[in-house]
């Protein structure tokens, strides 16, 4: 939505933007009924998630999403990254490779589930590999592209000042390749958000999926508000703190039309 | 349209796993239980073409993801453009919009389906919410890039606030809009999915699932590479029906949508 | 430690070098029968119109291309991928720097792990000086405009403290001022480092300018037409050294020579 560098602070929006929320929920705060099992007012969802959080509901199901949240994050971004650059060094197996990769891609991420659980189970182990699945593909595609396009100039230069592979690699080839592979992580980690959440609402494996599931199912409907809530509010600071991460990492980068959406 | 040389590398990679994969199990040499030969799926997913389970489910996902889509179309590119056209609207809308885009749309299910239960309407709100994004927010930037390079032509012309909007801008931002509406296409199946999963007992989702409790994994598995098959042929559609629209406008522009 | 072209060592001996490059079936040949010599201290400049090969001449000379057929040596030693002591200045200066180091990190790239931190601050600081960009370490090539990021190449060649710069075209893309400032930052670092330098360029006036002589490059396929001794008096000056005689008389025999070569 901005152009220029991502990550400063002068690109938010006006904070008078916040009123059409504010004022919906204030409207509904005000003339919601006291308890409805459909559209419970907004203070009741804080009170529901302190119950949910005093039975022991709460605590461990958010642990439980985070974990494997950044776990399968941490996995997908090194793995992207290792053979992303691999693949892109050799285009030859990456001109092969591709359709199969690009079909991976496009596999819908809710499909997987059943198939892991049709292989797998329901083991914890399968949260993980389901979410790596669908994180590692936008970094390992986006790896691979920016790895065979490196810079051939830079490379001669690399030759004439007499560096190794080594050398090479890590002075010229992964600097050159951090935009794209940042740009993977962009794209995987509200993916990574939603797998997890989906696959812990389909399996019943611990977590925020499987506890809002089973609030809806026992109409504990102002619970469910307040869980919705959480998961925006987690799903606003992890995307917050990958803009300042981006933003710090990509500040000695030359400012490059900052891409949204 | 550039010559398309066949990947050959490709389809032998392709072919080979298949290949490998039915030896695999034929011989035994893989342990798991429930992964069936291609051969076997293969044979599965004929057998729901022939019972015509197939058409059924394929076509309650289909007319949900049109309509969802439809609507998200409708609504994403309307705010789009009145965001991108008008800086009032974004100064008092923009940040409650930044706040709501985070939140994952699947975390809507559970609150439709308390509103709503088990109904094509729920499937419909949570396709609508998370399709309308992409539509949304391509549609004001493109709109936005434009707005500003081509106001003083409008100005120069003496065109009015509408001729501006209807010849310049939206001609301009087409290709943004155009990719916009196809990243939502694609999100807009797989939210169908997912309702359909958990929420919608009908459609190509439900259907994945109930195989699977039913054991079945050769139907399952034909199921889920049908919905890839479904995914690729959708997003392939819109790029032709896409390049088409943008065919007065230069290659590089059209190539990318 | 200046030499004006009349030391008894060779740096560069080129006999009936010859490039071919498959192309669409067949093959092409970029340059053909090349014979130059380089002696050690002296500017010499290598001009020719484009399509003349002058890209390929560098690459070979380089080390980053292999010929086909012919001999290349360098101090004595046959060319097989890129010479010590030799670097290259290439033409796009955006591309061939590190845009995401600072300046001091790009000058110090060939230094790093071959010699100390010490050292490596010294001859950073020394080459900055040289090209006039002291002060400007902490800056980011993005921020710098073309004629500036083009010294940081040389700054980042100069702090190898090279035996030879073979420089690309190095001023092409630059307006006509800069260029004029950086040719005589050129015949400064030459005077002060008594480095070899092999020039080449499609300007004529420049060639003259700053060379002790001049090649003549024909072609396509690329050859040496004819080599001409500059006989002009250093120190050179801009407007003074453009207007003598001599150097017209330079630059009409290279512009007949050019005209010859292309036809002939």
């Amino acid at each position: 939505m901005s152009s220029g560098r991502p990550g400063r602070l002068s690109d938010l929006p006006p904070l008078r933007g916040m009123l059409p929320l504010l004022v919906l929920l204030g409207t509904w705060q005000i003339f919601g009924p006291e308890r409805s099992a459909y559209f419970p007012r907004p203070d009741t969802w804080w009170s529901a998630l302190a119950a949910a959080s005093h039975a022991g509901r709460l605590g461990p199901a958010l642990i439980a999403t985070l974990a494997t949240f950044g776990i399968s994050l941490c996995v997908a971004c090194m793995a992207g990254a290792a053979l992303g650059l691999l693949l892109g060094r050799v285009p030859a197996a990456r001109r092969a490779l591709d359709p199969l990769l690009e079909f991976c891609r496009g596999l819908p991420p809710p499909v997987i589930v059943p198939v892991a659980v049709l292989l797998l189970g329901y083991a914890q182990g399968l949260k993980l590999l389901v979410v790596v699945w669908v994180g590692v593909w936008p970094i390992l595609l986006n790896v691979a592209a920016a790895a065979g396009a490196v810079e051939p100039l830079l490379l001669d230069v690399a030759r004439t000042f007499h560096f190794g592979r080594g050398a090479t690699l890590a002075k010229i080839v992964l600097p050159a390749v951090l935009p794209a592979f940042l740009l993977g992580v962009r794209i995987a980690l509200p993916l990574s958000i939603i797998v997890t959440l989906l696959v812990e609402m389909v399996t019943m494996l611990p977590g925020i999926g499987s506890l809002i599931v089973s609030a809806q199912r026992e109409y504990r409907s102002a619970e469910v508000y307040g869980l919705l809530g959480l998961i925006g509010v987690i799903g606003f600071c992890l995307n917050s703190v990958f803009v300042l991460i981006e933003g710090t990492i990509l500040r000695r980068f030359p400012p490059l039309a900052h891409k949204s959406g | 349209m550039r010559a398309r040389r066949v990947n050959v590398p490709g389809l032998v990679v392709i072919a080979g796993l298949a290949a490998v994969w039915e030896m695999a199990v034929r011989s035994g040499a893989i342990e798991f239980d429930y992964l069936p030969a291609p051969s076997a799926i293969v044979g599965g997913g004929w057998a729901l073409i022939a019972s015509g389970d197939l058409f059924v489910e394929a076509a309650h996902t289909l007319y949900a993801v049109w309509l969802g889509w439809m609507l998200a179309v409708a609504i994403g590119s309307g705010l789009g453009l009145l965001l991108g056209l008008s800086s009032a609207a974004r100064t008092y809308l923009q940040a409650s919009l930044e706040l709501l885009r985070p939140l994952p749309a699947i975390a809507f299910l559970p609150v439709a389906l308390l509103i709503f239960n088990f109904s094509l309407t729920t499937e419909l709100v949570v396709i609508v919410y998370a399709a309308t994004w992409p539509v949304f927010m391509n549609t004001m930037g493109g709109v936005m890039a434009v707005a500003s390079r081509l106001h003083d032509v409008a100005r120069t012309l003496r065109l009015t606030r509408a001729q501006a909007v209807a010849n310049i801008v939206l001609p301009a931002a087409l290709p943004a809009i155009v990719v916009g509406c196809r990243l939502s296409l694609g999100l807009s199946l797989v939210m169908a999915i997912i309702a359909e999963m958990l929420g919608n007992p009908h459609g190509l989702g439900h259907a994945i699932m109930s195989e699977l409790q039913a054991m079945q994994p050769e139907r399952m598995f034909a199921y889920v590479i049908i919905v890839g098959i479904l995914a690729i042929v959708l997003n392939a559609g819109l790029r032709r029906v896409g390049a088409y629209l943008l065919r007065g406008h230069p290659p590089e522009v059209a190539e990318h949508v | 430690m200046r030499g004006h072209g009349r030391g008894s060592e060779n740096v560069f001996e080129c006999r009936g070098l010859g490039l071919e490059i498959p192309h669409r079936g067949t093959t092409r040949t970029i340059v053909k029968d090349l014979s130059l010599d380089v002696r050690r201290g002296e500017f010499f400049s290598i001009v020719g119109a484009s399509g003349t090969g002058k890209t390929s001449l560098v690459r070979l000379l380089g080390g980053l291309m292999r010929a086909t057929c012919g001999s290349l040596v360098c101090h004595g030693v046959t060319v097989d991928g890129p010479p010590p002591d030799v670097v290259v200045v290439f033409q796009d200066y955006s591309r061939a720097l590190l845009q995401w180091r600072c300046v001091a990190a790009n000058v110090a790239l060939g230094l790093e792990g071959r010699v100390s931190a010490g050292e490596t601050e010294r001859r950073v600081t020394e080459a900055l000086q040289l090209v006039g960009l002291d002060g400007h370490g902490r800056d980011y090539p993005w921020q710098l405009s073309g004629g500036m990021q083009q010294r940081v190449q040389i700054a980042r060649a100069l702090a190898l403290r090279p035996q030879v710069l073979l420089m690309d075209e190095p001023f092409a893309a630059l307006d006509a001022m800069t260029k004029a400032s950086l040719q005589d930052e050129m015949l400064r670092i030459h005077d002060r480092t008594g480095a070899s330098f092999v020039f080449i360029t499609h300007d004529i006036e420049e060639a003259i300018y700053l060379g002790d002589r001049v090649a003549v490059l024909g072609g396509p396929p690329g050859q040496i037409y004819t080599t001409v001794p500059i006989d002009l008096p250093r120190p050179r000056e801009q407007v003074a050294t453009r207007q003598m005689p001599t150097f017209l008389a330079y630059r009409a025999q290279i512009h007949a020579a050019i005209g010859d070569a292309r036809s002939g």
